[in-house]
Parts: structure tokens; C-alpha cells; sequence
């Protein structure tokens, strides 16, 4: 059951802004789109997406039969509807996306799932195919990109059917990516980066070896980056046993130090690896990343 | 070093400096457990910190705890008295002489109660901080010579000495005491071999000490040695400012009107701040009992500090007779020297019978011309009554002191009644002239006259030629006589002194009567000359006759025969000699004397001591005074030896009843030694008594022996360094 205190994942006054806006791909994606899209197949069908191998039962027009003299074998072409953008919603949905330093917050994979059902709600209504997957120490659900309407509610339901828990381990959603998306997409990681390996985003740059855009969405609490404990606390981890008592007074000083260390790493590794990069505090409106994240498209589309 | 505490009762306080470990401990707030998922940051952050911040916990903790504890620890107020140099710990029991100082000082009130009582507790004290083998005596340092007996080890005899002690208002020796006490020390061949100490309880007033002296020794096995000594501080440090009255004089002063005194008072200032405005007073009849004593003058003085004024304020009697007066300042630490009295006899109203023998319409040639103008003058006590010869024989001598017979040629049946008149007190003073026959006289009057009448003499007779024109008996030049032997030391005439005694040998008499002695066994005493002319004539003789006085001048007492009217030493010649013939002049009254020094009383006939009241209003009784050293000096005179100062009054018995009798009181005086308060320098007695290896001073005094460090200051500064330093540590 859906839980209803959960916030709605479409936010009304979100989506209203964003409607005037069209979303822009940077690199040419797979696929043309008509009037919009640029396609890195030259002379490519707009309507082809991707080829079959025949089996009894399809449409026997479907048959690419230049496939057939260059293979030597019957293949069926699969269309899809005028989009070129193929986009991987990845969500990290670990027990550390769980967290939220006040009440009136969002979780940040509350947060997350709002930032990823919007941009899934734009990207399909462009006809862009938007899928989903879910990382929970290892990939737990994913839907494949798909362009349609009702497409979309598939994902917005495995989003807010989803409970944190578990480690982080995003190099799951890495591999599955690689597996599974054969062509250039659109990746769009919605995480807290708290990964227990040190490498993450090397591993994410494979994705952009790969031709694939990869844009992170660093999500945080504000309370993570602002650490307001004063009192003795014993601080509990998300994710696994562990626990530290310290009193908030004596380590905030090195806390931010290091975490401003480490977000800056994360900037730096993110652009090394050629990784478009937003920091997303849960206290922000979603516009506020999502806006500055289409414009930034719509330039690089232009 | 000994640490000493202002008030030992709130280190109780010190047990706030447990607060940190018991919060630490106790009240410690548990950690509130919280989810956090950047958990290795803080683990990171923690770990990078934790030497740190282990560092500055207990550093924290240390500064709140020594915050907590010098705060309460300075509210006890402690003190380091270091003994550098102290008096040496006699090895063994030690024999004890206990000096309480008891002067006059001693009575000084400091923060509500008298040094004295200070010094006596101090005292009990170090007598109660002695072992059962230490031998004691004590010493209570008053007027006179101390008496002390060995030490013993009767304690209980000692504390009643000390004990039954009180302060005496008058000097005491303390070098006397001390040497006095230490040959008590070495009295006692038993105590040889033990260490000898001196506590001396005083107030440290410079004026008790004689430095200049050598300072006491003791008798020891290796000779004389000087003894341990400490010196009790009754003052604890403090200053004792006074002032004080130490000087009151009284001369009779014309300048006031008539009974007229001018009071001189010396005031002085022992303290180190200037005094101004300072308020003074003369409070006339201000005897014990006195209830018409009231203040007649109200005057201010400026005194600077250390110094001393005098302040003069005239004050005129309204009536003759004993009088008691005291100048007084405000009370202050010692209030005893804060008043001097003084009782004075001052002269009553002399009733003069003025006789005219020759009286003139025209005034300067009237016989009693001059002598009434004398002696009626504004200053004049004398009241005279002028009459002349023929009314004489009708006036009753009974209503007059003195009478003046100015030239009379007969007092004919008046003779007698003059002579009892004379007998029974009366004074008479008979000048000459052309009216006066000297046979007559002889008849009438020889039984008063201290000589008898010869011959006239005159300047022609004396050689020197008459100036032509001028008439027999006019004052000529050349050969008047002059006065020339003059008994200045006669109450008459010690008034005139310095150039004012030109203004009687200045006189030029031209003619005078020549007068013979009495013969051998003749009645009264032999006459007395008090002043001669110049060829050894007498000029003025006093005779004694019963209980009263005659003065006989042998010439006019107007200017026929000599000019003395006109000189200037005739008016006040005349006023004297009305005063002497009445008794006026005689000092009846010794003078004040200072507390604790034997004094004479000298009773009337039939007139017996009854009791003293003292300044206080109580009768001492002949039994108590017996106790404090009564004597008989003679017939008629005892002598005492007053205890404390002020106006004190004579009760006598006469006929079996008893009265105070006015003329009989007198006034001690404080000893104005005991008014000077400044202080020794501590330093300075324990110099004296042998340097800091012998002698040290107790009390909140700083000395070179002993050194009396307030902690509380540096605690409080350490506390607000721990303040300061938590906070920074907190920042």
C-alpha cells in the first residue's frame, strides 16, 4: 500500500512551471525525434527503434530486410513513438536515503522520488522514454524506459511503493545500466553518495565512457551539511550496526570541515568524469533543481 | 608559613568545587540516540578530535573546579603569616611573663569595645596556650611601679590577675614593665634551665616605650640572654586616631568684662588626617551633680594632623565664687582626654567704704577723687561707697569688705568698731595727709596700724631747694623721693612686671609721714614694707591684725603730696590692694594636677573629709578611700591620689553636718601622654627586642618578622582566571 503521508511525487505547482519548458538532451541520443530531437543515426527511421529477431507471430511489414541481406537472418523492427531520449531514472532507495533531519522534511528519497517522477513526467510527455531503477544494495526493481503515458504511473507507483533500507552500493545500478542500455541514455542518478566504496564515481564514469549523459543529483539533508547538534548524541547508523557517541559541540568543526572536503571531491570527481553534477538540499524547492537542470539542457540541445 | 583564615566557619564553601565531578559523575545528560546516516564523518571527525577534545575536558573541568573552590576559599579569607625571621621555638618548656598593658590608652574604643578588653583576652589566651609545664606570672602594666612576682605554675592565681585587671586612666611605663617582668623571668633559680618568653598584650602607642633604653634581658646558664618575646597587637594593625585637649589655662582678663577670664585650651590632633571644624566648647558650672551647667562659649578649631592649636575664649562670671569650667570636644576613640576642667576661685564683689577726708567741689582736688575712680572702673570688682569724714561714724561696718580711710583727721568713737571690723577680717587701707595728726592717730587707731605716725617729711627737707612760686607741699622736682624698694613678689604687686613697674617707680612724692615700728611684743605680727622710698622711709606697709588686713601709704592718696594718682599703676595699685585687703588675691586653690598623682586637701577648723565625689557623681566614702591610699598630712590636710580625670568635688563634715564645699574642688587632668596614640612601627619593638630572631608581633600588623599574606586576593584572581579560561575553552 502506498503510504499516505508520504508526499504526492507530482508536485501540481512543480509541474505547472515545468510545462513550459521542453526538455533538452545534450549528446544525441538514440533514436530521432521529430521537430526536436537530434539523432546521432543519420538517415535513421523515426519510427525505428531497435530490431527483433522474428518469431512466429509478428507483423510480417516489420521485417527489415536489409538486416535480412546483410545478417542473413530475419529481424523485426520495433518501433517506438517520435522520441530519441532514452533516460534512466536511478533512485538510490538505501536505508541512508531514509533520513530526515526535521520533521516538516522530506525524506531524501522522498525527495528524490519527487525530483525523479518529475523529470520522468517531462521526459514522457516529450514522448522521451523514461524507465526507473531502484538500488537497494543491488538493483531491486527496474522498469525499462518507455515513452508512454501510462508508462509513467508504473514508475511513479515503484517509487512510492519504495521503503529505505539497505547499504548503498550504486555500482549495482552501474552494472545494470551497462547491461541494459545498449545505446546512449540519458542517466540520472538521484543519490546521497553515502557509498561504502570509496570509488563510486569512477565506477559512475564508466557510464559516460559509455556515451551515456549522466547527470548526479547529489541529494543531501540539510542537517548533513549544517550538522546542528549541540547536546551529547548517540549517532546511530542508517544502514548498518554501527554507533558513535559524540557530543555535537566537540566535533562539529571537523565534521563540516569534512564534509565540505568530501563534497568538493565529489564536484571535482563528478566534472573529471565529465558527470553533470546538482547539489539537492531536501529544503529546496524541486524547481529550484530542476530548472537550473532543464536550462542547462535546453543550452546544451541548442 | 601558617595559613590562617579571616573566616574559617564558611570554608564549608569548598565542597562547591566537588559540583563538576558530581555532575561529571551523576547528572551527567545521556546521549539522545539519533539516526544519522554521514555517520562516518562524524566517526572521522571524532577520532581526528579526540586528543584534543580529551585535552580540553579536563582542562575544562579543572577551571570550573578551581573556580568553584578559590571562590569559596576567598570568602574565608585566607591569610599566609610567614614567620621569616620569627622569634626561635624554644626547644622544651618555656617560663612565661604576661604583660597587660593598663594605661590610659588602653581605654581607646575600637569598633565598639575598648583595646583593653582586646589585650586581656589576647592575654588569657597565651596563657591558656601554655603546657602544664610551663611556669607563668602576669604583669598588669599601670601607673606606678609594677609589682610581679616569679613564675609558677599556679594558672588559675594568674588568670585572676589578669582577670580582675582593668585599665587606669593614667601613664604607664611599659619599658618598666617589661624589665620588671623579665627580672621576674630570672628570679627563680629552679626555672635556670628554661627558655624565658615575654607576651606583652598592648596597643603599640609609641608614647608607653622608652627605645632608647637597653631592652630587657633574662639570666641564663650562659649569661644574659634576651627572652623570646611576642607582642599581642590589641589593635590588630589599625590606626588609633585622638584628639584631645591636653592644656587649659585661665587668666583674668579685664578685656571680658568684669570677672572677665580668657581660657586658653591646647588642642591636639594624633591622627594622620587634618581635623577642621573641629567643635569646642566652655561649659561653665560643670561639676559632678552640677545641674545648671550649661555651654557658654561654642567655638571651631583647625588642627592639622600631628599638630597641635590654641584656642582662647573669654568668658565673663556673673558672680564671684568657686567656679568649676570644662573645655570639651566631641567624644571620639578616647573620650576620656576629650575634656579638661579646671575649678577657680573668682572674685566676688568687694565692698569698699571709701572715706573722704578733704573732700573738694572741684573733683581733682577732692581727697577721694582718684582712689574712687580706680577702684569703680568697668573691670573693677570693687563696689565703693563714697562718704565722707563727718558721715563715717554713721555707716555699719558690717556691710563693707574693706574700708579706705583717705586723709581722715578722726575716726573718734569709730576706733574700736574699725579695730573689731579689722579683727574679724576686714581690710583697711589708710593714706595720709595735711588732715592727718600723728598722735591722734596713735590714740585712735594704734591698735590697727601696722606702725605707728612720726613726723612729716617733705622734699625741701630732703635738701633739695623749692622751686620759687611754688607753695609749700606742691610736688616739686629735684628732691621728691621715689619709690624705690618694691616687693614685687607681694600678691599687691606681682601684677606689675616689666615695664609696667616704671609705672610705679615712676612716681614722685614730695611729702610723706614717717612712720616707727611697733616696739618688741607688741600685739599682731611685725609689719611688712612693701614698698620704700628712696631713703629707706616706708611708703607702703602691711600690717596683720586678727583675721584681717591694713595697708598704710604714707603720703595723699590724691596729688597734694606725690603724683602717684596720675601714674598709671594707681588704678590697678588700688584695685590690688582692695582685693589683697579682702582676700581676694590668695591662692586658695592648688593647681590641677594629672590623674594619679597624690594630691592635698586642705580643710578649714572644725572642717573634716566626709567623702570625694568623683566625676562620675559617686561618693567615695571615707572607708574606700582609706583602701585607695588616703593619708593624713597634717592637721587639717589629707592627700589622695585621684584614679581618674575631671572635676572632682569635697564633701565635709562640719558641726555634724555634711555639705560639699565649692572652694575645696578640684581637677585632674589626663595625662596627655596617654592622648598620644601614634603607633610603633612594629618593626621598630621588635628591633628593640632583639631582631626578628627574637621577637615577633600577632596581629593583622606587617612586620619584618612576621609577614601576613592575604590569599584571598590571588584566590580571586585565580577564580577569574579560570572564568576567563572556560570560556575560552568553551568558545
Amino acid at each position: 500500500m502506498p503510504d499516505t503521508t508520504r508526499r504526492p511525487l507530482l508536485d501540481p505547482a512543480v509541474i505547472a512551471r515545468l510545462a513550459t519548458l521542453k526538455l533538452r538532451v545534450r549528446a544525441i541520443t538514440e533514436g530521432i525525434l521529430t521537430g526536436l530531437h537530434k539523432s546521432p543515426h543519420h538517415g535513421a527511421s523515426v519510427e525505428f527503434a531497435e530490431h527483433k529477431e522474428y518469431a512466429p507471430g509478428d507483423e510480417i511489414r516489420h521485417i527489415d530486410w536489409k538486416a535480412y541481406g546483410k545478417f542473413d537472418k530475419y529481424y523485426v523492427k520495433k518501433f517506438e513513438q517520435e522520441t530519441n531520449l532514452r533516460a534512466y531514472l536511478v533512485v538510490d532507495a538505501s536505508g541512508s536515503m531514509g533520513y530526515r533531519g526535521d520533521p516538516a522534511r522530506m525524506t531524501k528519497l522522498e525527495y528524490a522520488s519527487a525530483l525523479a517522477a518529475s523529470l520522468a513526467y517531462l521526459l514522457v510527455r516529450q514522448q522521451d522514454a523514461a524507465g526507473l531503477v531502484l538500488v537497494q544494495g543491488d538493483v531491486r526493481q527496474a522498469i525499462p524506459p518507455r515513452a508512454a503515458a501510462n508508462h509513467l504511473r508504473l514508475i511513479v507507483d515503484a517509487l512510492e511503493t519504495r521503503q529505505a533500507e539497505g547499504p548503498t552500493r550504486l555500482s549495482s545500478a552501474v552494472d545494470w545500466i551497462i547491461e541494459h542500455a545498449p545505446r546512449r541514455a540519458s542517466v540520472l542518478l538521484f543519490s546521497d553518495l553515502f557509498d561504502a566504496e570509496d570509488r563510486v564515481l569512477k565506477k559512475l564514469a564508466q557510464l559516460g565512457r559509455r556515451k551515456h549523459e549522466v547527470t548526479l543529483f547529489h541529494v543531501l539533508d540539510p542537517a548533513e551539511l549544517e550538522f546542528p547538534f549541540d547536546d551529547p548524541t548517540l549517532f546511530l547508523s542508517m544502514e548498518d550496526g554501527r554507533q558513535v557517541e559524540a557530543h555535537g559541540r566537540d566535533v562539529r568543526k571537523g565534521y563540516l570541515e569534512l564534509m565540505t572536503r568530501w563534497r568538493e571531491e565529489v564536484r571535482r570527481a563528478a566534472a573529471e568524469a565529465d558527470l553533470d553534477y546538482a547539489l539537492c538540499r531536501t529544503d529546496a524547492p524541486l524547481e529550484d533543481v530542476l530548472l537550473p537542470f532543464l536550462a542547462r539542457r535546453n543550452r546544451s540541445a541548442a | 608559613m601558617n595559613l590562617a583564615f579571616g573566616n574559617p566557619a564558611l570554608l564549608w564553601g569548598l565542597a562547591a568545587a566537588a559540583i563538576p565531578i558530581a555532575i561529571h559523575l551523576f547528572f551527567r545528560r545521556r546521549p539522545r540516540p539519533t539516526p544519522f546516516p554521514a555517520i562516518d564523518f562524524v566517526l572521522r571527525a571524532r577520532r581526528e578530535t579526540q586528543r584534543r577534545l580529551r585535552l580540553r575536558k579536563l582542562l575544562l573541568f579543572a577551571a570550573r573546579t578551581l573556580l568553584l573552590a578559590a571562590i569559596a576559599t576567598a570568602i574565608a579569607r585566607p591569610r599566609a603569616e610567614g614567620d621569616r625571621g620569627a622569634a626561635p621555638i624554644a626547644i622544651g618548656p618555656r617560663a612565661t611573663a604576661i604583660v597587660l598593658d593598663a594605661s590610659g590608652s588602653m581605654r581607646y574604643r575600637l569598633d565598639g569595645s575598648p583595646l583593653f578588653d582586646r589585650a586581656r583576652a589576647d592575654a588569657l589566651e597565651a596563657l591558656a596556650a601554655l603546657t602544664p609545664e610551663e611556669p607563668a606570672t602576669a604583669v598588669v602594666c599601670a601607673p606606678g611601679t609594677p609589682q610581679v612576682e616569679a613564675p609558677g605554675f599556679d594558672r588559675a592565681a594568674v588568670r585572676r590577675v589578669l582577670e580582675a585587671a582593668a585599665p587606669a586612666a593614667g601613664f604607664a611605663d611599659l619599658t618598666t614593665c617589661v624589665q620588671a617582668a623579665a627580672r621576674a623571668l630570672s628570679s627563680s633559680k629552679a626555672q635556670e634551665g628554661l627558655g624565658k618568653r615575654l607576651v606583652v598584650a598592648t596597643d603599640l602607642a609609641a608614647s608607653a616605650w622608652r627605645l632608647e633604653t637597653a631592652a630587657p634581658t633574662v639570666e641564663s646558664a650562659r649569661g644574659p640572654v634576651r627572652p623570646e618575646v611576642a607582642i599581642l597587637d590589641a589593635a590588630r594593625g589599625a590606626a588609633l586616631p585622638n584628639h584631645a585637649v591636653v592644656g587649659l589655662e585661665a587668666e583674668p582678663d579685664p578685656s571680658a568684662g568684669p570677672r572677665g577670664y580668657r581660657f586658653t585650651a591646647t588642642v591636639v590632633n594624633h591622627g594622620a588626617q587634618p581635623v577642621s571644624d573641629l567643635p569646642l566648647s566652655l561649659v561653665v558650672g560643670a561639676g559632678p551633680g552640677e545641674k545648671d551647667a550649661k555651654v557658654a562659649i561654642r567655638a571651631f578649631a583647625e588642627v592639622p594632623a600631628g599638630g597641635a592649636v590654641k584656642k582662647a575664649l573669654l568668658h565673663a562670671f556673673p558672680r564671684g565664687g568657686p567656679a568649676a569650667v570644662q573645655v570639651t570636644l566631641p567624644p571620639d576613640g578616647l573620650p576620656q582626654d576629650d575634656a579638661r576642667a579646671l575649678a577657680l576661685d573668682v572674685p566676688r564683689d568687694v565692698r569698699a567704704l571709701v572715706v573722704d577726708g578733704a573732700p573738694s567741689p572741684v573733683k581733682y582736688r577732692d581727697e577721694a577723687y582718684f582712689v574712687e575712680a580706680a577702684l569703680s572702673s568697668a573691670a573693677s570688682p570693687v563696689r565703693p561707697k563714697l562718704v565722707d569724714a563727718e558721715a563715717f561714724p554713721r555707716e555699719d561696718l558690717s556691710q563693707f569688705d574693706v574700708v579706705f580711710l583717705l586723709n581722715v583727721r578722726s575716726v573718734a568713737a569709730k576706733g574700736p568698731e574699725l579695730a573689731r571690723f579689722v579683727e574679724n577680717g576686714g581690710g583697711l587701707f589708710v593714706s595720709l595727709g595735711d588732715q592727718v595728726d600723728a598722735e591722734r592717730y596713735g590714740h585712735e587707731l594704734g591698735a590697727v596700724l601696722p606702725m605707728a605716725l612720726h613726723v612729716e617729711k617733705s622734699a625741701d627737707q630732703r635738701g633739695a631747694g623749692a622751686a620759687a612760686g611754688a607753695g609749700a607741699g606742691a610736688p616739686g622736682a629735684g628732691g621728691a623721693a621715689r619709690f624705690a624698694e618694691v616687693d614685687w613678689s607681694h600678691p599687691a604687686l606681682s601684677v606689675f612686671s616689666g615695664e609696667a613697674r616704671e609705672g610705679l617707680l615712676g612716681a614722685r612724692t614730695s611729702r610723706y609721714v614717717l612712720a616707727r615700728p611697733a616696739p618688741r611684743g607688741a600685739e599682731g605680727a611685725a609689719p611688712r614694707v612693701l614698698i620704700a622710698f628712696d631713703d629707706g622711709a616706708p611708703a607702703l606697709v602691711e600690717g596683720r591684725r586678727g583675721k584681717g588686713r591694713v595697708l598704710l601709704f604714707t603720703s595723699t592718696a590724691d596729688r597734694d603730696w606725690t603724683d602717684w594718682p596720675i601714674r598709671t599703676s594707681f588704678l590697678p595699685a588700688m584695685q590690688r590692694f582692695a582685693a589683697y585687703l579682702t582676700g581676694g588675691l590668695e591662692e586658695r586653690r592648688e593647681r590641677a594636677t594629672v590623674v594619679d598623682v597624690r594630691r592635698t586637701l586642705r580643710l578649714d577648723e572644725g572642717e573634716t573629709l566626709a567623702a570625694l565625689v568623683g566625676p562620675d557623681g559617686r561618693e567615695r566614702r571615707l572607708p574606700e578611700l582609706g583602701r585607695t591610699g588616703l593619708q593624713t598630712e597634717g592637721p587639717g590636710a589629707v592627700s589622695w591620689v585621684p584614679p581618674d580625670p575631671g572635676l572632682w568635688q569635697v564633701k565635709v563634715a562640719l558641726r555634724g553636718e555634711e555639705r560639699v564645699e565649692p572652694r575645696l574642688d578640684f581637677a585632674v587632668w589626663p595625662d596627655a601622654r596617654e592622648s598620644d596614640t601614634r603607633r610603633l612601627e612594629p618593626s621598630e619593638l621588635t628591633a628593640w627586642f632583639g631582631g626578628e630572631g627574637h621577637a615577633r608581633v600577632e596581629g593583622e600588623s606587617r612586620t619584618a618578622g612576621s609577614r601576613a599574606l592575604p590569599l584571598w586576593t590571588i584566590l580571586l584572581v585565580l577564580g577569574v582566571a579560570a572564568f576567563f579560561l572556560e570560556g575560552f575553552l568553551l568558545a
